[in-house]
Parts: structure tokens; C-alpha cells; sequence
């Protein structure tokens, strides 16, 4: 209990050139959501990481993992 | 599915909520010294009602605004998953500031009398004031570029 959710979302989306807007008009959330996420403040549920993976065509372990 | 329109239009009714909500939550605290003015702790029935709607409207704002603006699809994206997160973030900062402001009261009332409506009305204030300014100032962060 208690690690907290490591990303590459800012590495992937550069792969991609995505902005974090276009990446949010993808995943169907605000830029504000993506920006959060991205800065590891917000915690995006199953459901939003999920929908991400998808938008970046990415399997989600590759996204997100667990800091020890 | 939203379009470019939609996310810009949420984009500006989220930046515009999140200035406004934390300037309500500091008038709101600002305005108590008209409270209880030239009263004592005893204040007229209008400035009471007054207050009372204040805090009712101020509480609607907290939980619905920006929720009742535009398409179906803006106000989607302005009550997305991140907004939803911080207003509950936001509620539980009120309750901790109306719980200290509870505590206070309490020791103060050790020493001095203190009348049950004043008691509620500055827990009140307290509590809605903090949740307004913690939910703008969340709202702001997650709005800065980076």
C-alpha cells in the first residue's frame, strides 16, 4: 500500500507530437486532466488510464507504473 | 463526441471558476466584520437572512458551478474526473476548517459565553470559505501549463 503511480505520459505523448490539449481532445477530458496526470498530482482512475492507453495505442503497464 | 469548440468553451468556463470561486470565498470571510458590527454579537434579523442566502448560494456555486453551462458534452468536460477529485478535496478541506473553527469555539466558550446562532455562523462561514478557496486553488493548479 501507499507507492505512488509513476508515468511516461510526457515521453509518449512527445513520441506521438501530441500537445497535452490534442492528447486530451483524444481522450475526451480536459487539458487540465491530462496536465495533472502528466505532473503525477492527479491519480487517474482504471477507467481514464485506460482510455489514455488507448488514445496513445499503448498497453497501460507501459504508461503508468509503481514507484516503489 | 466533443468537438474543438467544446473543449475550448470548458477550458474557458474552468479557468473562469477558478478565479472566481477563491475571490468568493475571501469576500465572504471579508464581509463578517459587517456582520457583526456596530451589534456587538448581535446581529440584525437582515444582516442574518442576508448571510444565511449568501452561504446557501455560496454552497450552490461550490457544488454546481460551471456544471449547467453550454452542451451536454462542455459540461462533461468541465466536471470531468480531475474537478470531481478536487471538489471532493475541496469539501474535505471545508470540513476540516469548520472542525477547527468548532474546536476554537469550544475552548472559547470555556472562558466566555458565546450564543449558539454566532457559534454556527462563524463555523459556517469558516468551513464554506475554505472549501471555496481550496477548490480554486486546486482548480488553478491543475490549469497551469506544464
Amino acid at each position: 500500500m501507499g507507492e505512488a503511480l509513476g508515468n511516461r505520459l510526457r515521453d509518449l505523448r512527445a513520441e506521438r507530437e501530441l500537445t497535452q490539449a490534442a492528447l486530451a481532445e483524444l481522450v475526451g477530458v480536459s487539458r487540465k486532466t491530462i496536465n495533472t496526470v502528466e505532473n503525477e498530482v492527479f491519480v487517474p482512475s482504471a477507467a481514464l488510464a485506460l482510455r489514455i492507453a488507448r488514445a496513445l495505442s499503448r498497453p497501460v503497464e507501459e504508461i503508468f507504473y509503481l514507484r516503489d | 463526441m466533443p468537438t474543438s469548440a467544446d473543449f475550448e468553451a470548458a477550458d474557458r468556463v474552468s479557468r473562469r471558476r477558478a478565479r472566481l470561486l477563491p475571490v468568493l470565498g475571501i469576500l465572504f470571510i471579508a464581509g463578517q466584520p459587517l456582520y457583526f458590527a456596530n451589534s456587538g454579537v448581535e446581529a440584525s434579523q437582515v444582516k442574518t437572512y442576508a448571510w444565511l442566502v449568501w452561504a446557501v448560494l455560496l454552497l450552490a456555486v461550490l457544488a454546481f458551478a460551471g456544471g449547467h453551462f453550454g452542451s451536454a458534452a462542455v459540461r462533461a468536460l468541465v466536471e470531468d474526473e480531475l474537478t470531481r477529485a478536487n471538489r471532493l478535496r475541496a469539501y474535505a478541506a471545508g470540513f476540516w476548517a469548520g472542525s477547527m473553527a468548532t474546536i476554537g469555539l469550544y475552548g472559547f466558550s470555556l472562558f466566555d459565553n458565546l450564543k449558539g446562532r454566532e457559534s454556527l455562523h462563524i463555523v459556517l462561514t469558516v468551513g464554506i470559505a475554505a472549501a471555496l478557496i481550496r477548490f480554486g486553488a486546486l482548480e488553478r493548479r491543475a490549469l497551469r501549463d506544464g
